[in-house]
């Protein structure tokens, strides 16, 4: 029998852990095992409501477990956030080509995450985590609205522990109990540790951080090909047929979600 | 490719040897509202044509139509709203279809096909209910002996008459048709044919050409009235035409019915969504269309096509810019369906020449 390209395979939620007030990390176990690569996306369903495009925070090294941290935006999601465990979802994926790891071999590798954008990053953490030894340093630059904002609270100090890893939080707006940096995440990129000759930036956050981040990192002397983008769009297939997510002459479901600014820089609305 | 001819008497006998085998469909005229008046002396016809179901049709209603029907050819393979899966159950399918026969594709048509057959066909993946109906369809194309106001194809050098991409091919003669069997397909359908096909005499081939070549001038003469620009200048204008006012001016009368991209033969834009359906839930495709204001908007509400002149600017983009870019031809095949249907009057054979005429004919 062929493949049918739009059908969900089933997933039941085993568990559900609350971020923030609006961000929630549930964690999938599919009937029959799935894996990713680090960055590709996923189609979740949400039986009798619909499907939304989302990128796993968990391992992509686990295949039977599948982590996805989902901020309350829409019709979808607001559904999603009341399910519980033993509920069950479909899932369909996974799509695009995710973080090319090959070319970030022996490099400096500095992630920004704005907000829940820190969750495709997560994945990402794993993946170099899993082959530290190839890669030199990892700088994480976390920023979020409040101390409220932040995801991962307590695994962040975890990843704080390990070689290599340098990590800096930062929130857009301070209160009595946040002892930490306040001010964008672009304040936090001044006098990186990081050698700019072999340095590759990976960015994920809303599309104005994204913007502020990408000027700021090509003022620091980043290159155009150095520079990594999660675009955001409303992949509906993800398969490069329905159309929504075209992104001048790519599609943001297959030839990406993750892009080199040099390929898209001249498009005249990525910020959009 | 061999050709016969068949006599106008005959070709009822055709259909309904065609219908053994296939779920046939056959051009009736049609009255719609669709008219676009030349404003010179041309006398171009304004009747419709489309195309029915041939059981249901009555059969003295069946016409030879003079150019492409009203309908989109894509509608035959990705349905306007259908199911696409059940889940979670992966036996399920959309049942057994008969193999379709369609009548009156037109040459515009056939240029279409290849734009959905890149998107349905090609990728990571193929639509498994599009491949079905595409590989058992026989095409049966015709030449245009006419054409319509709004016709252009030629203005892209896409002549009235086919070269490819169909199974059987009629000519229309004055005592009958010359059919081209251009597949295997097709030649099995010639098999059961033999008693009323004679082979094709060379004068009637000439005359063919004749009648082709008339068509080809007449529709040439038509065009120069409109001064489309040629297909190797489409993606050069349309990008460096970003910021033209064309898009804002078009725009004005728009009131997005979506007429424009549902009537279209290269747009293939759909929505997946999901519906209940007894105890369990379905998946659905429905045409979608770049017009619509919500058609990038993502959840939390952020939306880069929030004017109406963006997502006008947007669709020629993607049919100009990222097709040709992509498989190296524009998405636009001439058939003017999209001109025929917009009640505000919104013609791409203006709006390309507008943007040609600011980029190389502008005083600066």
């Amino acid at each position: 029998m062929k493949k049918n390209i739009y059908q969900p395979i089933e997933a039941v939620i085993e568990d559900v852990r609350q971020e923030t007030a609006a961000i929630k990390t549930f964690v999938f176990k599919p009937k029959s095992p799935f894996s990713f690569r680090t960055g590709q996306f996923i189609e979740l369903t949400v039986p009798g409501f619909g499907e939304a495009p989302f990128t796993p925070s968990s391992d992509p090294a686990i295949a039977e477990k599948l982590e996805v941290t989902i901020m309350k935006a829409g019709k979808v999601t607001a559904v999603l956030h009341n399910m519980k465990k033993g509920d069950v979802v479909g899932i369909r994926g996974p799509y695009g080509k995710g973080y090319p790891l090959d070319k970030f071999k022996g490099k400096d590798i500095l992630i920004v995450g704005g907000g829940v954008g820190l969750a495709p990053l997560r994945s990402f953490l794993y993946a170099l985590f899993a082959d530290i030894d190839k890669y030199n340093k990892i700088i994480l630059r976390y920023g979020s609205r409040t101390s409220n904002d932040i995801v991962y609270k307590d695994i962040i100090p975890e990843w704080s522990k390990k070689k290599k890893v340098d990590i800096m939080t930062t929130v857009d707006m301070g209160d009595p109990a946040w002892k930490g940096n306040v001010g964008l995440v672009t304040t936090i990129l001044n006098d990186l540790p990081l050698d700019l000759k072999k340095a590759v930036g990976v960015v994920c956050g809303p599309p104005i951080m994204m913007k502020f981040v990408t000027l700021k990192l090509l003022e620091l002397g980043f290159k155009p090909q150095d520079i990594y983008l999660s675009m955001e769009k409303n992949m509906s297939c993800g398969l490069g047929k329905c159309g929504h997510c075209r992104l001048g002459k790519f599609y943001v479901c297959k030839d990406g979600p993750v892009f080199a600014y040099e390929d898209i820089k001249n498009m005249h609305d990525i910020w959009d | 490719m061999e050709t016969y001819f068949l006599k106008n008497e005959d070709i009822l006998r055709f259909y309904a040897l065609v219908a053994r085998d296939y779920e046939l469909y056959v051009p009736v005229k049609a009255e719609t509202k669709l008219k676009v008046d030349c404003d010179y002396q041309f006398k171009l016809p304004t009747v419709d044509y489309r195309v029915e179901s041939y059981p249901k049709v009555d059969k003295e209603k069946i016409v030879f139509s003079e150019y492409r029907s009203f309908e989109p050819i894509r509608s035959f393979f990705t349905r306007a709203k259908e199911k696409v899966a059940d889940y979670f159950d992966p036996s399920a399918d959309n049942g057994t279809e008969r193999p379709l026969a369609i009548c009156g594709v037109k040459n515009c048509d056939l240029f279409s096909l290849k734009i959905q057959d890149f998107v349905f066909l090609g990728g990571e993946e193929p639509d498994p209910i599009y491949k079905k109906r595409r590989e058992t369809a026989l095409i049966i194309s015709s030449d245009c002996p006419s054409f319509k106001e709004v016709c252009f194809c030629l203005a892209f050098d896409i002549p009235p008459h086919v070269s490819e991409g169909f199974d059987i091919n009629l000519s229309p003669l004055d005592d009958g048709y010359l059919l081209d069997f251009a597949s295997e397909k097709a030649k099995k359908v010639a098999a059961t044919l033999k008693d009323i096909l004679v082979k094709a005499e060379s004068r009637q081939l000439h005359l063919r050409n004749i009648r082709r070549d008339a068509v080809v001038k007449r529709l040439k003469e038509h065009l120069s009235h409109h001064q489309i620009p040629k297909k190797e200048a489409l993606q050069e204008i349309v990008v460096s035409g970003l910021d033209s006012p064309v898009w804002k001016e078009q725009m004005q009368t728009c009131v997005e019915c979506g007429g424009c991209v549902f009537m279209c033969d290269t747009c293939h834009c759909f929505l997946l969504s999901d519906e209940p359906i007894g105890t369990g839930n379905q998946r659905v495709r429905s045409w979608d269309g770049c017009l619509y204001k919500n058609f990038t908007r993502v959840a939390g509400g952020a939306n880069p096509l929030k004017m109406r002149y963006m997502r006008l600017r947007n669709r020629y983009l993607k049919k100009f810019d990222f097709f040709i870019t992509n498989i190296g031809f524009q998405a636009c095949c001439g058939c003017g369906r999209c001109i025929d249907v917009c009640p505000g009057k919104i013609d791409i054979r203006y709006i390309l020449r507008k943007l040609y005429e600011e980029k190389h004919l502008s005083a600066h």
